[in-house]
């Protein structure tokens, strides 16, 4: 596939009238981790919303791998795999039936051997034939992390995935995302409060404020751009107080 | 595409079918109605059994008697199903009204409806899977109360239904489950329409017990005769032509009565499955194509009400927002 | 406290729309039978004008006036239909709604976290749901006098408005105990919907089930106003008949049709003890709320829809 995994060209989005996103331009090539910050509110669930082609955009257009979420939305779900921020799944049935349920949704053939690839990969295959009803929130994560990805999709959207989430099952989602992209090329779009979680895991930030994109660059020339700040938390609100 | 489409269709069925079975109020409810069908039946059967006893001893006699011109059975055991039917026509909407709250709720208490909508699936892929996995649990209900009531026939009533009324009976249980079918997508309809679930769900009970209870009952209260205990025309000294006379003067009134009863969908499956089961005395020697003209006007309301439900469930999952609203 | 908690309640089921759309339905159909006693009445006046017409023709004697066979608050039978069905179910969703809003936004939790007894709680709801029922009664006895005063163009009679406050004092018991069993399954079931529909499976037991095991009664029989048991000579009848002073829907009916003189008439004290069991039934389902409100763990409120 040529092109940017995301191309976002002046999108906008009213909920009962208020615009919620204005004129929002945006593009994250193949490959990339990038990281959607910004305040509640601000419009970044929003915008997964629209990528994910759960709510249709007011205004401008949003491409995901070259297909439009509006006109096309076969071809993008076809594609993309997708983490909302509270993940909850069927909770009488097992974990396996969720995800092979949620695989052959996706086309995917002899899901129930694909399920048992993914638990596998992500290391929890002792989930595997337990009722999703008795889980931790740590294990749901896990679980929800196999829906996004057991179709194999080559973009993932991750909606404040660290929310709920214990020290070590940050750490633990921190090397799933992070191995995802190197072993199977995944560019993952991911809303999040975890600053540290950016520093650590993004390629690539964009700072959201109010329904508009105030900054967006890579990980590398944001910390070269503010060299006199120590953390990634005073940049973030530098740039909310002064758009640049 | 049509085969991806397909698939598709049939894994949200499957899916649905699985998660109706591992539903406890469900599995409840068709307890209920599963044991107060085999009460109704078997207590039938048991009063039927010895009257087919006492036919079976007149006809042994006349027999024996050289009696060449033995009345018939007056008997007839597809009737004794009359109580399984009404239980379907109230409890079976029930629970089909449940089935449908359920394909709703559960995607909004789970939260995966903005999973299910982030697949390559389409709201009315989703509706169709939904209808039919439905179906397939309806279609398991009515084949199990089919199975409770003929054996309690056979085994309790000590008479076997023959091909010809096993035939009629398999019509009016596919009307059941025409029946249920739509009242499933009532649920679920009322269900997708409204923000709180719960709130879907009374609105669609609401319906159900003006539908099934009240239209009827008004129905049947307007009667003429049924003024008085004991009959009106009776308590007049008037017989069945005295009675057809004066109803002359009544068209209007028993338009407006009959139309009561016509606008509701029970009454119409009631009449269908009646005639199917021999209730009513006066259709028995029918053939099947007279018994089809009897209840022509049922099978045309059952068509059009079978047919605008769908569309309206295809119609409210199609404006059902994929993601809880409030939320940006 | 516990008139804190009652009219806290009242104003919230004031500000239920689905509450008030259930009691609207449920005056409309008081409403309706009336109409519907005002159509019969109309119908039997044109049949006897027909039918003396007709006998005349023929040379046959004037029949008696049925009007003499038909008691004057059988106008309101159909009551005796729509307490059961609408007013029932409408009991069932008071008593659902006092329980449920509390305990899936999270209240119940802010409510005991404050100096609040659980007994003072328990009979503060079930209080509410007595003063709402009786409100929704006396509406619907309201509507019946007006419709006897238009049907029989004159004011009731003491008797006769002493026959309709027996009766509807009567259906509010009745109610009561649905309210109570709603109140019950709420405080059994964590998820509303579950509430609800266990609460409506009572119901349908308690409706159509039961009066099939103890008398026979067909389904649909139970739509009538004046249902007699099929006769039946069957041992598993004589058994079950048994059990027939316990089946409230019916008890309910019989007694109903001595009070509006509709049935057949019996001693005094014979339906006077037809009450008795629906009045032991609330007592029970009383108590049980208040050690189900008790033991009940309001920490995991807030959860479940």
């Amino acid at each position: 596939m040529k092109g940017p995994a995301i191309e976002i060209v002046g999108l906008g989005h009213k909920y009962n009238d208020i615009l919620v996103l204005h004129d929002v331009d945006l593009s994250i090539d193949r490959g990339e981790i990038f990281g959607f910050l910004g305040h509640n509110g601000a419009g970044k669930t929003t915008t997964v919303n629209i990528l994910t082609t759960l709510i249709r955009p007011t205004l401008g257009r949003a491409l995901v791998n070259g297909h439009d979420v509006a006109t096309e939305r076969r071809l993008v779900t076809a594609d993309i795999g997708y983490l909302p921020s509270e993940v909850r799944m069927y909770p009488h049935m097992t974990a396996t039936e969720n995800l092979t349920f949620f695989a052959e949704l996706s086309g995917v053939e002899k899901a129930k051997h694909a399920v048992a690839e993914t638990l596998e990969y992500l290391d929890c295959s002792d989930l595997a034939d337990r009722r999703v009803g008795s889980f931790s929130t740590g294990m749901r994560q896990r679980i929800g992390i196999a829906q996004a990805i057991v179709h194999r999709p080559s973009v993932l959207f991750l909606d404040e995935p660290t929310a709920g989430l214990d020290p070590s099952g940050i750490r633990q989602l921190r090397r799933t995302i992070l191995d995802l992209n190197r072993d199977l090329g995944m560019t993952v779009f991911m809303n999040t409060h975890q600053l540290s979680e950016v520093s650590r895991v993004c390629t690539t930030i964009g700072v959201l404020s109010r329904g508009e994109l105030i900054y967006k660059d890579s990980m590398e020339a944001t910390t070269r751009r503010f060299p006199d700040e120590t953390s990634l938390e005073d940049i973030y609100v530098q740039m909310e107080g002064s758009p640049a | 595409m049509a085969s991806d489409r397909r698939h598709r269709v049939l894994t949200i069925a499957r899916h649905e079918y699985r998660a109706a079975a591992r539903s406890r109020i469900l599995v409840v409810l068709l307890a209920i109605l599963v044991i107060a069908t085999a009460g109704s039946v078997i207590v039938a059967a048991a009063e039927y059994a010895s009257r087919l006893a006492d036919y079976q001893a007149y006809h042994a006699a006349a027999v024996a008697g050289g009696v060449t011109q033995i009345a018939p059975s007056p008997l007839a055991p597809l009737s004794l199903l009359r109580g399984a039917f009404e239980y379907i026509e109230i409890i079976g909407a029930v629970i089909a009204i449940t089935l449908g709250y359920l394909t709703v709720s559960r995607e909004r208490v789970n939260r995966t409806l903005p999973l299910l909508m982030s697949r390559p699936v389409t709201s009315g892929e989703l509706a169709a899977g939904s209808l039919l996995g439905a179906v397939g649990v309806i279609v398991t209900l009515v084949v199990a109360t089919m199975a409770v009531a003929v054996l309690s026939v056979g085994l309790v009533g000590h008479d076997w239904i023959n091909v010809g009324q096993a035939g009629k009976l398999m019509l009016a249980f596919g009307v059941a489950v025409v029946y249920m079918a739509t009242f499933y997508c009532l649920g679920a309809f009322t269900t997708a329409s409204t923000k709180v679930a719960t709130n879907g769900l009374m609105v669609a009970l609401g319906i159900w017990l003006f539908v099934v209870l009240v239209l009827p009952q008004i129905g049947d209260t307007l009667d003429a005769d049924n003024q008085i205990p004991g009959g009106l025309f009776a308590a007049l000294g008037l017989g069945h032509d005295g009675e057809v006379q004066i109803l002359t003067h009544f068209t209007a009134y028993e338009t407006v009565r009959t139309s009561i009863e016509a606008a509701s969908f029970a009454k119409h499956f009631e009449r269908f499955a009646f005639a199917m089961t021999d209730v009513k005395e006066r259709f028995r020697s029918l053939s099947l194509p007279d018994l089809f003209f009897q209840v022509r006007a049922s099978i045309v309301w059952i068509l059009i009400y079978a047919t605008a439900l769908p569309i309206a469930l295809n119609h409210s999952f199609r404006n059902q927002p994929s993601i809880p609203q409030g939320e940006t | 406290m516990i008139t804190t908690v009652t009219s806290q309640q009242l104003l919230s089921l004031r500000r239920q729309r689905v509450f008030l759309a259930a009691l609207s339905m449920f005056v409309a159909m008081t409403a309706a039978a009336g109409v519907l006693g005002w159509s019969s009445h109309n119908t039997i006046v044109r049949v006897y004008d027909e039918a003396v017409k007709l006998l005349a023709a023929d040379g046959q004697p004037t029949p008696p006036n049925p009007f003499l066979l038909k008691p004057e608050l059988s106008l309101l039978s159909n009551m005796v239909v729509y307490v059961p069905l609408l007013g029932a179910l409408l009991a069932l969703l008071l008593g659902h709604l006092s329980l449920t809003d509390d305990e899936s936004t999270g209240l119940g939790r802010l409510i005991f976290s404050r100096r609040v007894s659980r007994t003072g709680y328990a009979v503060g709801k079930i209080a509410a749901a007595a003063i709402a029922l009786s409100v929704i009664v006396l509406v619907a006895m309201a509507v019946s006098v007006v419709s006897l005063m238009v049907v029989n163009q004159r004011i009731p009679p003491i008797s006769v408005l002493g026959r309709l406050g027996l009766f509807y004092s009567m259906s509010w018991l009745y109610l009561m105990l649905f309210a109570l069993v709603g109140m019950a399954a709420a405080l059994l079931n964590r998820r509303r919907s579950l509430a609800l529909l266990s609460a409506m499976g009572a119901w349908l037991v308690i409706t159509f089930a039961i009066p099939q095991f103890t008398s026979a009664l067909r389904p649909t029989s139970s739509l009538n106003p004046i249902a007699d048991p099929v006769g039946s000579s069957q041992r598993f009848f004589q058994i079950t008949a048994l059990a027939r002073p316990i089946s409230i829907a019916e008890q309910y009916k019989a007694a109903s049709g001595q009070i509006l003189s509709t049935a057949a008439p019996e001693p005094g004290w014979q339906t006077a003890l037809r009450v008795v069991p629906l009045m032991v039934f609330v007592g029970l389902l009383v108590a049980a709320v208040v050690i189900l409100v008790r033991r009940h763990d309001f920490s995991r409120s807030g959860n479940g829809e």
